[in-house]
């Protein structure tokens, strides 16, 4: 009934264009949609045409190939334990940067900071060539450490962070200090907890960020057993392979921990990219 | 002048040093895998890497590129796909967010999240997808375009088609982004503006018009930065979906990038095409910059 009120209430074009707009909205989740539902479908019935819209069965066969026939457990654990590992280190680091640049007061700060924030704008894709044979010249390609250590040198963090220190009371600092306490004792039991909401966010938004990475991942990744779920996915699709189910499922497993997480957490997501983008 | 004094006699006991402790680990990744990587690219750029080592030849990687037609190529597709993208995004943006800001907190959820699903997801899933639905001999839409009478349905395989379909994917699976941004900072616009315009019977459009998109320039500034950024590195759709082709007709100079540095191993071509690219960011982060200074 509210609905309704609303509706009539609204002036004729802009119902129109809610309609509209929430169309193009359920749009944008078919294709997911079709995903998903194909995943459970044997691959004849993903070449039916007309297709059907949902599974006639919940058809779990082209997920046990995967995980049977596959390296697709171990992609996962390398996409989990890669994606964690650097937000962790990327967070931690970020934040103590970003506490240093918001509080702290140093020479050469301000300067260091604009290179850092210039970094941004710069992808790293374009140095990927110097990049690449520098990893190499420390003979790390097919190992974690590639896939880990490189991808940590984003300023995003710092950038993010900053504003949140900087939102904390110089007030509480100075009383701790006075209390005696060191700086690292500041940081690590007031700061950090006070900081928990940007922090929380941050830490969302990398993993996400380092569960997509594509490009460094395949030029990491030489055997098959360090490929990222991402990276094994996108191979298995190009290989001259039949099985269209079971490339259909490698993408629903790469995408659904990402969907997982957009729901958990969809507050922070939207939180966090405003935070990250510039303020007015 | 209260705050500024208590800072300074506060800064009497602070340590110096521990700024740059706590910026160290930081700094140290920031200069060996940002800094050295930027200058050792624009080294790499003057030189013909071979087995017999490296020989410097000047400017003739960057001679070389301005001959080859297939580069000149991914430069156009580039332009187009910049412009394009930002376009789409920026317009398509304000039309959903302008649509949204004011309505239920539970219907906007639903309305961002429909869009920001893709891009959660990742292009390289998006892009998979996307092969599997354009498939010419068992896709779902070469299906639905044949029963609608369409002759030639393989539009990944067609010249004149490739780039506007491939356009239309990345910008489902990055379109999102801007309406989250633009949502955000419309609701943070005060309460006072509609108000007024209300009083003096400002239509719904008038609204948006005259209010809502001047006051989310910086969003629109900060977005078409981003995306030309974002657009410059697209790779992943392309390898996905086209591989460049047909005949170079979908070339982009990250994918030129790529396959010199990794295919053909041109190494100093492909620090070439990476310096341009460079500069090109370097250029677009400049007005980002002036109004980042702005601001403090």
């Amino acid at each position: 009934m509210k609905l309704f009120k609303r509706l009539a209430r609204m002036e004729k074009m802009d119902l129109v264009i809610t309609i509209l707009v929430t169309i193009l909205a359920i749009c944008s989740l078919l294709p997911l949609f079709w995903l998903i539902t194909n995943s459970l479908k044997p691959s004849t019935d993903i070449y039916k045409m007309p297709p059907d819209i949902l599974p006639k069965t919940m058809y779990l066969d082209n997920y046990k190939e995967l995980f049977n026939n596959q390296p697709a457990l171990r992609w996962t654990f390398n996409s989990f334990f890669v994606s964690f590992v650097t937000t962790t280190l990327s967070v931690i680091f970020s934040a103590l940067a970003a506490y240093a640049f918001a509080k702290l007061h140093f020479k050469g700060k301000n300067i260091l900071f604009a290179l850092f924030i210039g970094s941004l704008m710069i992808p790293k894709e374009t140095f990927i060539v110097p990049l690449f044979k520098l990893v190499v010249a420390f003979d790390w390609v097919d190992t974690y450490q590639a896939l880990i250590i490189p991808n940590l040198a984003t300023c995003f963090g710092v950038f993010m962070l900053k504003s949140f220190f900087e939102s904390i009371p110089n007030s509480i600092r100075e009383s701790a200090k006075l209390d005696g306490a060191s700086e690292w004792t500041i940081f690590w039991k007031l700061m950090l907890p006070i900081a928990k909401p940007g922090i929380g966010a941050l830490f969302i938004l990398n993993f996400v960020t380092f569960w997509n990475d594509y490009l460094w991942q395949l030029l990491m990744a030489r055997s098959k057993e360090m490929n990222t779920l991402t990276v094994g996915v996108a191979g298995l699709m190009q290989e001259i392979n039949p099985n269209m189910g079971l490339k259909v499922a490698g993408a629903a497993v790469a995408a659904m921990p990402m969907i997982l997480i957009f729901i958990m957490f969809q507050k922070y997501f939207t939180k966090g990219i405003a935070a990250g983008a510039v303020k007015e | 002048m209260e705050n500024k004094k208590s800072k300074k006699k506060f800064r009497g006991i602070e340590n110096p040093y521990s700024g740059y402790l706590f910026i160290a680990p930081q700094l140290l990744l920031f200069l060996v895998f940002i800094i050295y990587p930027v200058f050792e690219g624009f080294r790499m750029s003057f030189f013909r890497a071979s087995y017999h080592g490296e020989q410097f030849i000047g400017l003739d990687n960057y001679k070389q590129l301005m001959a080859d037609p297939v580069f000149l190529k991914s430069i156009l597709n580039t332009v187009i796909f910049v412009i394009a993208i930002v376009f789409l995004t920026i317009i398509f943006g304000l039309f959903v967010a302008t649509a949204v800001y004011d309505k239920s907190a539970k219907y906007i959820s639903f309305i961002r999240g429909s869009f920001y699903l893709p891009v959660m997801v990742s292009m390289v899933v998006m892009s998979m997808i996307w092969n599997f639905l354009l498939n010419p001999a068992n896709g779902l839409i070469s299906y639905l375009l044949g029963n609608m009478g369409a002759e030639n349905v393989n539009l990944l395989g067609s010249k004149t088609w490739v780039m506007p379909v491939i356009i239309f994917v990345t910008f489902v699976g990055n379109v999102g982004q801007s309406i989250i941004l633009y949502i955000a900072s419309m609701i943070g616009i005060p309460e006072d503006y509609f108000e007024a315009a209300q009083i003096d019977g400002a239509t719904r459009w008038q609204r948006i018009h005259k209010i809502l998109i001047p006051l989310v320039r910086p969003t629109t500034l900060y977005l078409t930065v981003i995306n030309i950024i974002a657009v410059l590195k697209i790779f992943v759709v392309i390898q996905l979906l086209t591989g460049g082709g047909p005949n170079n007709a979908s070339v982009t100079m990250m994918y030129y990038l790529y396959q010199n540095a990794f295919v053909y191993n041109n190494t100093g071509v492909a620090a070439a095409v990476g310096v341009i690219m460079f500069v090109i960011a370097l250029l677009l982060s400049v007005p980002q910059f002036k109004a980042f200074g702005k601001e403090r």
